[in-house]
């Protein structure tokens, strides 16, 4: 059976979330929220029922055409002047970006779990660069040296108490615990950051192949700073993300708010599609005018391909990460950001084991119940449930068993019933 | 023997909570219905052992089972247990090849000898609510019949939790959880019960061993906890 480290060290995660009566206030403080949100946009929105179906369909075909939509992607953003580039793995994605950044930079970043998947700020940080979230929520976490708890809301652990305290430690003088008063001071902060930043990455939420655009989809408008401020922007995103058309995304871009945050509509979706340009001075094209005079889209396998080969989790690769599904996670709402590696939730541990490896997530595994509700919540309606057993199988061949399951197992074999229990001794009838 | 149902108790019914495979046997002599178990020889039917990712071993538990059933010459099986019950109905097929009997929940069962059992029972004068088991109602569409049962019972005012049938929250007693992580388990099942059960609800019925258990041990002094065996047994009038 080996060692049991990889278990060891989740079961103390888990009891620490269990018992962080703070954090367990401020996620159920956000899973009330957004519960309410989402239902009272979803009886607005009935029209949505066709449209995720249909997206649904997209999705399945976007997979299918993976590649092909991977070649014509980074065809289109040569062609509009802008760089593209596929990392296969994690490693080569960190060395383009850095590559790309240089040394002792001033970096911006928005929210990407792409970026945290192939731990993209340590690597710019080892080259001299000083690197800031602008995402609020990121921000906070990023300065309580913490990692983030959720794909949409990763702060969605931090009480307004704890959001004050740091902020007073980072200002160095007492601040107000009021949730307006704490944005302002981000906002105050930052501001010079976008305006000094030599280069801004962000991630993407979907990336139509035939015209090269990249979608960002935000509520604060970070990311708009962030990927038009600086000179340099560069996108780092999924092979997943690609879609043939720009009907399709949005389409896709119609499903996300609702299920995400429980809006009709984000408040900014930015549209890329190559770098800033002017011709208003005898019609000569000049790159940067008042956006970035470069544009770099990175595409990331990382285990995406591998996952489209095999038929039962290729269905990971729909996922459009509204993140509902963690919200409506009863274990979620009570571990958290324990419960997966860097993705979350029953999804979560298939995107964890694929692009982080199994040892990460081996045990987080045995944590989920496989009840279904996730794939009853979800506007594609992917069964994770049954991804997760698979994922199981696999893991228990690799030798990550719980010792209690496997006494289990053994007892069935041997006694007929999980228990140990020898029923032979004392028959009895029914 | 073989013109009877087979009771299939489940391991957790059998071993731990006995309460519900007794309820379920008495309840059936009391409606005169004609049944047998394979008593110490009814084994396991390997759901646990598919949820927790040996495949192996289920197909070999999930074989043997079917051969112990069909071959004592049992045509109809019904179970309280909604894990033996989504494991033999819809997963044996695909892994223990043919299945030549029927399984059914016993809900299903009781719901079409309504005729038989309406009527019989007292008056109960409790609120209560209806926990749907994942199993059950999700994995296998069942979500009406406990429900009419439980209404069959005069007195007992049937509340629905804030989440239910197929959008219902797991208790977490399933799928190898409380086996591997026992408090967290407790946890789910303490805020699934904290969040969900209405004001003035004294009485939580189950419809599954593993969540009568976790439930039970988690809320113990909070709320009453039966199954609906239990619940219909202590109905009877007589
Ligand atoms: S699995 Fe479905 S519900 Fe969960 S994040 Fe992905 S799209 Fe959203």
């Amino acid at each position: 059976m080996g060692s049991d480290d990889w278990l060891a060290f989740k079961r103390e995660e888990f009891k620490r979330w269990m018992e962080d009566e703070r954090r367990r206030t401020g996620l159920s403080r956000a899973v009330a929220a957004y519960t309410s949100a989402k239902a009272n946009a979803l009886s607005r929105l009935p029209e949505l029922e066709e449209i995720r179906r249909e997206v649904r369909k997209i999705k399945e075909r976007s997979i299918q055409q993976m590649d092909e939509l991977v070649k014509i992607t980074m065809d289109s953003v040569r062609e509009v002047k802008g760089e593209a580039y596929l990392a296969r793995d994690a490693e080569e994605a960190r060395e383009i970006v850095s590559d790309l950044t240089g040394h002792g930079k001033l970096v911006v970043k928005s929210k990407s779990l792409t970026g945290d998947e192939v731990g993209i700020n340590e690597a710019l940080e080892e080259r001299g660069n000083k690197v800031y979230e602008t995402d609020l929520g990121e921000f906070i976490i990023q300065l309580r040296k913490e990692k983030p708890t959720h794909i949409i809301n990763p702060s969605v652990h931090v009480p307004r108490e704890e959001v004050a305290k740091t902020f007073s430690e980072l200002l160095g003088r007492p601040v107000s615990q009021e949730i307006p008063a704490l944005v302002g001071i981000a906002r105050d902060y930052l501001r010079e950051k976008f305006c000094n930043a030599d280069v801004g990455i962000t991630g993407a939420n979907v990336v139509s192949a035939k015209t090269g655009t990249i979608f960002i989809v935000e509520n604060e408008g970070n990311a708009r700073f962030v990927s038009n401020a600086p000179p340099k922007h560069i996108c780092l995103t999924g092979i997943e993300k690609i879609v043939p058309t720009l009907s399709d995304a949005f389409m896709l871009l119609q499903v996300l708010p609702p299920y995400a945050t429980g809006v009709f509509m984000s408040a900014y979706v930015s549209m890329i599609t190559g770098p800033s340009k002017t011709a208003d001075i005898e019609k000569t094209i000049v790159y940067g005018a008042h956006g970035p005079k470069e544009l770099h889209l990175v595409l990331l396998d990382n285990g995406r391909r591998r996952m489209a080969e095999d038929d039962v989790f290729r269905e990971a690769l729909y996922c459009i990460r509204c993140g509902g599904c963690m919200y409506e996670c009863p274990v979620y709402r009570v571990i958290g950001g324990s419960f997966g590696n860097n993705y979350f939730g029953g999804i979560g541990l298939i995107w964890s084991a694929f692009t982080t490896g199994d040892e990460k997530v081996a045990a987080a595994v045995d944590a989920c119940t496989k009840c279904g509700r996730c794939k009853e919540v979800c506007p594609l309606e992917i069964d994770t449930p049954r991804m997760v057993e698979r994922l199981k199988q696999r893991l228990v061949k690799r030798g990550f068993v719980q010792p209690k399951h496997y006494e289990i197992m053994e007892s069935i074999l041997h006694n007929g019933n999980p228990f140990g229990e020898d029923e032979r001794a004392g028959r009895s009838r029914g | 023997m073989p013109d009877s149902i087979l009771y299939w108790k489940g391991c957790m019914s059998r071993l731990r909570t006995k309460s519900i495979s007794d309820s379920t046997m008495e309840l059936f002599r009391r409606m005169g219905v004609e049944f047998a178990t394979l008593g110490g020889n009814e084994g396991c039917c390997g759901s646990v052992l598919l949820r927790t990712g040996q495949l192996e071993a289920a197909k070999k538990t999930a074989e043997s089972t079917v051969d112990r059933i069909s071959s004592a010459g049992f045509k109809e099986v019904v179970t309280a247990c909604p894990g033996c019950f989504r494991t033999m109905a819809s997963e044996y097929p695909a892994i223990a090849g043919q299945v030549p009997f029927r399984v059914r929940h016993i809900s299903q069962f009781l719901i079409e000898r309504s005729p038989t059992i309406k009527g019989r029972f007292r008056s109960m004068d409790v609120k209560a609510c209806y926990h749907d088991p994942c199993h059950l109602g999700r994995h296998m569409g069942v979500y009406e019949e406990p429900r009419d049962l439980i209404r069959m019972v005069p007195g007992v005012e049937l509340v629905e939790m804030k989440d239910n049938r197929s959008k219902a929250l797991c208790c977490s007693s399933g799928g190898g959880v409380r086996s591997a992580y026992p408090e967290l388990s407790r946890e789910v099942a303490r805020t699934v019960a904290g969040g969900q059960v209405p004001a003035g609800v004294k009485l939580l019925v189950t419809a599954c061993p593993f969540c009568n258990y976790n439930f039970k041990d988690a809320c113990s002094g909070q709320i009453r906890v039966m199954d609906l065996p239990e619940l219909l047994l202590a109905a009877w009038r007589g």
